[in-house]
């Protein structure tokens, strides 16, 4: 059961529902109980309503932004995270799924079944060359210019 | 010239661009100071509360998620940041629940003469009586009408649900009532 005051302030703050908006309503004009409740609440109410803020001194946002220019600037969650390395790790790891169970496949025998077999050796002399070590380089300084222009504009920022 | 969204201030920040939050600041930082000194009590205890919320918020501005309006996140960082500031300091509080507190607390207007009273700003008398109330009741009275905030984003700020916000409300409303009337004493009738 609502008290008087629960029923009026719920009444001036508009929280119920129309019939009941319209009970308290009528209690209100016919019962001077209710009409004396409702005139000090709303009295109240208004005058809570036109209370201002405080305000901070004048150096108060200087003050903050002092501190935050000594603060590492925030970054979205989505950016710290790079949606290609976690491509690139899936692929990784989607091979290295893939390959093990082939391996596992070709070199199992089955009685009634029988998988193509694959010869793993291979001569890695034959792909050591000039021009494969200079591409290798090529893409490791390459890598290495991403990576400082990268450092460089963070620092930056 | 048209005024930018909080959501687009954040996004200038995040994209690098600090000095966007000094507008931010601006626009909530009377709100939070004025959180702050419902808690404190003092006006330089507030400005550093006030002050360490929004450096609490540009570190964090990274994980707002956009799910609620960003002065509802800003006002709970004020709320928990001036309760830590609170039991830190362990300022004493007392409710107006308690007779014996209630008998001890000294009329601040008791010995100024009839004149002074009536010349007295109405707002005087209820900042004050709003100063005396616990500062969870302050709290609710001031987000619920200054913070432009409802019931179920205050809720949020508070961490309760939104019906015993509500009750939190109807309380502290009747406890400020109740602090008027002590401190104007018949002077409330002609002021409710």
């Amino acid at each position: 059961m609502k008290t008087i005051e629960e029923q009026i302030w719920e009444y001036i703050d508009g929280e119920l529902s129309g019939k009941e908006r319209e009970a308290v309503a009528k209690k209100i004009a016919d019962d001077n109980a209710y009409a004396a409740v409702y005139v000090e609440m709303l009295e109240l109410h208004q005058l809570m309503a036109t209370v201002e803020l405080d305000e901070p001194s004048m150096s108060f946002t200087r003050n903050i932004m002092d501190q935050v220019n000594l603060e590492m600037a925030p970054m979205a969650l989505k950016t710290k995270v790079d949606k290609r390395i976690i491509y690139s790790l899936t692929a990784i790891f989607l091979a290295a799924i893939v390959g093990v169970s082939w391996f596992t496949i070709a070199y199992t025998e089955f009685p009634s079944l029988s998988l193509p077999s694959f010869d793993f050796t291979m001569n890695v002399k034959q792909f050591v060359n000039p021009l494969t070590l200079q591409i290798f380089f090529f893409i490791d300084i390459l890598l290495a210019l991403l990576y400082l222009d990268r450092l460089y504009r963070s620092k930056k920022a | 010239m048209q005024q930018q969204t909080d959501q687009a201030l954040i996004t200038a920040v995040l994209d690098g661009n600090s000095a966007a939050y000094a507008e931010l600041v601006n626009r909530h930082k009377r709100f939070v100071f004025t959180m702050a000194l419902k808690f404190s009590k003092n006006r330089e205890d507030a400005e550093e509360i006030a002050q360490d919320c929004f450096v609490k918020a540009y570190r964090s501005l990274g994980t707002f998620k956009n799910t609620s309006k960003f002065s509802t996140w800003l006002y709970t960082i004020t709320y928990t940041t001036a309760m830590s500031f609170l039991r830190k300091k362990r300022i004493a509080t007392y409710s107006i629940d308690d007779e014996e507190n209630h008998l001890q607390l000294e009329n601040p207007i008791s010995s100024y003469q009839a004149n002074d009273i009536e010349k007295k700003s109405k707002y005087v008398y209820l900042n004050l009586a709003i100063s005396q109330l616990l500062p969870d009741d302050a709290a609710i009275i001031t987000l619920f009408y200054q913070s432009e905030q409802s019931l179920d984003e205050i809720g949020q700020v508070l961490n309760m649900e939104s019906n015993t916000v509500k009750v939190k409300l109807h309380r502290a409303r009747l406890r400020l009532k109740e602090k008027l009337e002590y401190l104007l004493k018949d002077e409330v009738k002609e002021l409710l």
